[in-house]
């Protein structure tokens, strides 16, 4: 047991400074700290309610204003302070479904192998080709666009990628001699699958979510830019929903919801990519 | 031997340029290629023999740098203009490597791309041409113009390793490098492709250059070997006098460690110890730490090649004493 | 091969099945209902409901239905809309054109721009012009393409006013012939710009990765230690073979690009399939829903079958198995 946990440590540790050596894993490190803060502390940072209506519509920036008011007279920058937080709150969870289904699915298909596998691998590519946005859209549409929903829609058209990933790695695991040697002193399959299996299969999965938290907010600013939002939510697809009809009257209300929505997806797919160069030894230069 | 030299290796230097410094993958090394000659070098894996063979025609990567003088024909290899340098590569010297699965490119038939190589120094020439100058050779290595029309995937390790030894006599080249170029073939086949190199070294008069970590295929296929270990070389002479008797501690190590050049009986003995950091600037003798014999000397100063006997020289402060 | 393939066409056959029968079942469980829209707002009596349920079968067990719908299609009969009043299939027909010239334009575009830029970038790897490109990526990856289309509409339409906002044709001046042509292909730009934009990281990334990759086959050294010139190693070998993934990515992303438009036909009111799904998806209208859906499974089925087919061609080592 304490040799495993030295080992560990110098993996941890190991991994750490692979991280710390990639520039743009690291770029993205800061901006997801940056991100976070402003989800955490929105009621500090923002000057006003997203919700109340402060002033006259359609008010250009100002420094009343930092980026202006919306079609409402609601002041924008404290909206798209405040919709950091749905974004973050719908990509993570999203993305976490995503993730568990998609390991589990794949863990169970590729160490079983057999009757199992075929028909679980059958399954995945069949949900590997459905058109995966339209399936959104029309669940959402039917069953009602709360936040609630719109998680679980995304989570669960996503995970084929990672149970297809997951599958090959146990597949690859199930042979090797420390799964072998584990039942040969009779370690139970599932105990195996749970303990050995998943954890030691998971790195991949992990990078993998990480890009999934970012399509999962670029879907969810599809949908409610298509009206198909939660309309109470304070949502940045929504904003810009909005701000579409007064474009040539008030640029900023579709401006600035835009770019918010580039810098926290490109930080996830930034962190994502970088965890991919660092867990895989292969890409790695 | 009063013959000059095909190629003179004269105080060649390699070194790699990384960010955390300079790696001296090879230093001073003096080195003479004869005309039919078959020259070994033989060094464990990182002992920079292939970085030698490959920085003298320039095909190493960007960082590495490349100093000294490689004589061939009167010209000095190093710093030739990239165009000079291809026409003299594989016209005059060409190589086999080692990975032979990967030889070739696996979306063109192998035909395709052997008269995409013999146009490089025959413009012009037509599919036919090439293909008959490549069936003649193919028979040498046991082969028939049947794997022209095949891809890479289609053909084991073993015939396309035959394969680029046929292509590498093409030009009728007076060098040929053997890159480790039998190290990722099973065993029957290293046998059958070694007899293969034998022959031709025979029939085509090439010289040949042969880097292999093996020294026993050295002794199958050369007259002549130069021992390597971290970037420089310890031993140098003719075969037979190299292997009966080494006389630097590192080749007595190397030796021992292959069961089937001594009788079977004796303890097969390694080497303690791995290869230094090759960053670090070694004032003595790079293999002092890992050396039985080594001295307060061997740490202090470098011991200098001095020949000990015709033709086999040593750079040991403590050859021949025990 | 042929047992590959077979296996394929069932996959395919499955997906199709199961994306037609869970649509199905997900449209008839919705909450509203194409009835109370179709007869508005006269409040109709429920006798009115009667009779035009009955009209389109909606009375039946959804079972029935499916059942029904099925024996249909093997006719070739897609149903009639519900709000258009015509058959399904002439209506989407109408709309796959400018869904496929809109989408195949700005896919190929895409595909241009982000296999140059990969090529670029490979040959440095790390390099400034490398980091450069890499983080334009990024953003343009991190884009939404609806917002893109916006924000290209006020500054090239509205703000510099060098091309139209909006739609495929200018009604008004009823071209024909070249005239026609051109005034599509006027108003073809914006979106399939912005499309194109937002596709490049894709094919960029797949295309820098896989060049990394493939300099660094051994048979590049023969090459070039054969003389070869560094060129033509490149332009024969090392780009056919780097282009293999994207080849396939191009591909896959066809196959979903006709519903991955969606957005961009919104925002330029484009009249493709995308703003047909949505209208009638806000209006309940089953049949057009059933035959979008249909038709969008189905492309994207015997899509992925073709990549398959194009890919064993460029790729010699596939035939084998």
């Amino acid at each position: 047991m304490e040799k495993t946990k030295v080992k560990d440590w110098r993996k941890l540790r190991e991994f750490v400074h692979n991280y710390t050596h990639n520039s743009r894993a690291m770029v993205g490190l800061c901006m997801l700290v940056f991100i976070l803060m402003v989800a955490l502390l929105a009621d500090v940072i923002a000057p006003f309610s997203p919700t109340e209506f402060i002033d006259v519509a359609q008010l250009p920036p100002s420094g009343d204003y930092w980026l202006g008011t919306d079609h409402l007279g609601r002041d924008m920058f404290s909206r798209i302070v405040y919709g950091t937080r749905i974004s973050l709150m719908i990509g993570v969870v999203a993305a976490a479904i995503s993730g568990m289904t998609g390991t589990l699915v794949g863990a169970f298909a590729g160490y079983y192998g057999g009757k199992i596998d075929r028909i679980l691998s059958q399954i995945i590519d069949i949900f590997l080709m459905v058109p995966t946005f339209f399936l959104i859209i029309l669940v959402v549409a039917i069953f009602g666009s709360s936040i609630f929903h719109v998680m679980l829609v995304i989570g669960f058209t996503s995970w084929p990628g990672n149970a297809r990933v997951m599958r090959s790695q146990a597949m690859s695991l199930r042979e090797r001699t420390f799964v072998k040697g584990a039942r040969a002193v009779g370690m139970s399959e599932r105990k195996i699958l749970f303990s050995c299996v998943i954890p030691n299969g998971i790195f991949p999965i992990i990078s993998n979510t990480t890009m999934q938290i970012a399509t999962a907010i670029l879907t969810e600013a599809s949908l409610s830019f298509l009206g198909l939002g939660d309309p109470n939510a304070i949502s940045w697809g929504q904003m810009i929903f909005n701000g579409r009809n007064v474009m040539t009257s008030a640029w900023w209300v579709a401006t600035f919801p835009g770019i918010a929505i580039i810098i926290t997806v490109a930080t996830f797919y930034m962190i994502g990519d970088g965890l991919n160069n660092v867990l895989n030894p292969r890409l790695r230069q | 031997m009063t013959q000059n030299p095909l190629l003179s290796l004269r105080d060649v230097n390699i070194g790699y340029r990384t960010p955390s410094g300079m790696v001296r993958a090879a230093n001073d090394i003096n080195l003479d290629l004869f005309e039919s000659d078959a020259l070994g070098i033989v060094g464990e894996s990182g002992s920079g023999k292939s970085t030698l063979a490959m920085g003298i025609l320039d095909l190493l990567a960007d960082n590495a740098e490349v100093r000294g003088q490689a004589v061939f024909n009167g010209k000095n290899l190093i710093g030739l203009p990239e165009k000079e340098m291809r026409s003299i590569r594989w016209r005059e010297i060409s190589v086999v490597f080692q990975k032979s699965m990967n030889s070739f490119s696996p979306v063109y038939k192998i035909g395709e791309q052997i008269h995409d190589i013999y146009k490089v120094h025959r413009p012009g020439s037509s599919r036919a041409e090439s293909d008959g100058a490549i069936t003649r050779l193919l028979g040498v290595v046991n082969l028939t113009d049947r794997v022209l029309g095949m891809y890479q995937h289609q053909l084991s390790g073993g015939m396309l390793q035959r394969i680029c030894i046929a292509l590498s006599l093409i030009f009728d080249p007076k060098i040929v490098v053997f890159d480790e170029a039998t190290t990722a073939l099973d065993v029957v086949t290293q046998g059958q492709v070694i007899g293969e190199i034998k022959r031709l070294q025979h029939d085509f008069h090439v010289s040949s250059l042969l880097i292999t970590h093996d020294i026993s295929v050295v002794a199958e296929t050369c007259n002549r070997v130069a021992v390597m270990y971290a970037g420089y070389i310890m031993e140098t002479g003719p075969v037979r006098s190299v292997i009966e008797e080494p006389l630097h501690p590192y080749t007595q190590g190397l030796i021992s460690s292959f069961p089937t050049l001594e009788s079977g009986k004796k303890m097969i003995r390694g080497i303690p110890g791995t290869l230094p950091d090759l960053k670090e600037e070694v004032p003595g003798c790079i293999f002092a730490p890992r050396c039985p014999k080594a001295q307060e000397k061997c740490r202090k100063q470098r011991p200098q090649p001095q020949e000990a006997a015709t033709q086999h020289t040593v750079a040991c402060h403590f050859w021949g004493r025990d | 091969m042929s047992r590959y393939l077979l296996k394929r066409f069932l996959t395919a056959v499955l997906t199709v099945l199961f994306v037609f029968v869970l649509n199905f079942v997900l449209i008839r469980l919705a909450p509203g209902d194409p009835i109370t829209i179709l007869a508005g707002q006269d409040n109709p009596s429920q006798e009115q409901i009667d009779i035009l349920k009955a009209k389109y079968g909606l009375d039946k067990p959804i079972f029935v239905q499916l059942l029904a719908y099925l024996k249909n299609l093997l006719k070739g009969d897609m149903g009639t809309s519900i709000i258009y009043g015509r058959p399904v299939f002439d209506v989407i027909s109408e709309r796959l054109g400018p869904t496929l010239l809109l989408s195949l334009t700005g896919a190929v575009i895409a595909l241009v721009i982000g296999t140059s830029l990969a090529i670029v970038a490979s040959r440095k790897p790390g390099g400034l012009l490398d980091n450069i490109i890499s983080y334009i990526a990024y953003v343009l990856y991190s884009m939404p393409a609806f917002w893109l289309g916006l924000i290209v509409i006020l500054f090239f339409a509205s703000y510099l006013g060098w091309l139209p906002t909006a739609g495929m044709i200018d009604a008004r001046a009823g071209y024909t012939g070249w005239a026609h042509v051109l005034d599509v292909a006027k108003h073809l730009i914006l979106p399939a710009g912005a499309l194109a934009l937002v596709g490049v990281p894709a094919y960029f990334r797949i295309g820098r990765s896989s060049m990394m990759q493939v300099v660094k086959n051994d048979y590049v050294n023969l090459f070039k230690a054969a003389g070869m010139d560094r060129k033509k190693v490149y332009r024969k070998y090392l780009f056919r073979e780097a282009m293999l993934p994207t080849i396939t990515t191009f591909g896959i992303r066809l196959a979903y690009i006709i519903g991955g438009s969606a957005a961009t036909e919104i925002v330029f009111a484009w009249p493709g399939m995308g703003t047909l799904v949505l209208s009638a998806i806000q209006t309940r209208d089953y049949p057009m829903l059933m035959g979008n859906y249909l038709i969008l499974s189905i492309s994207v089925a015997v899509w992925m079958i073709l990549v398959d087919l194009i890919y064993a061609v460029a790729d010699p080592r596939i035939r084998l198995s």
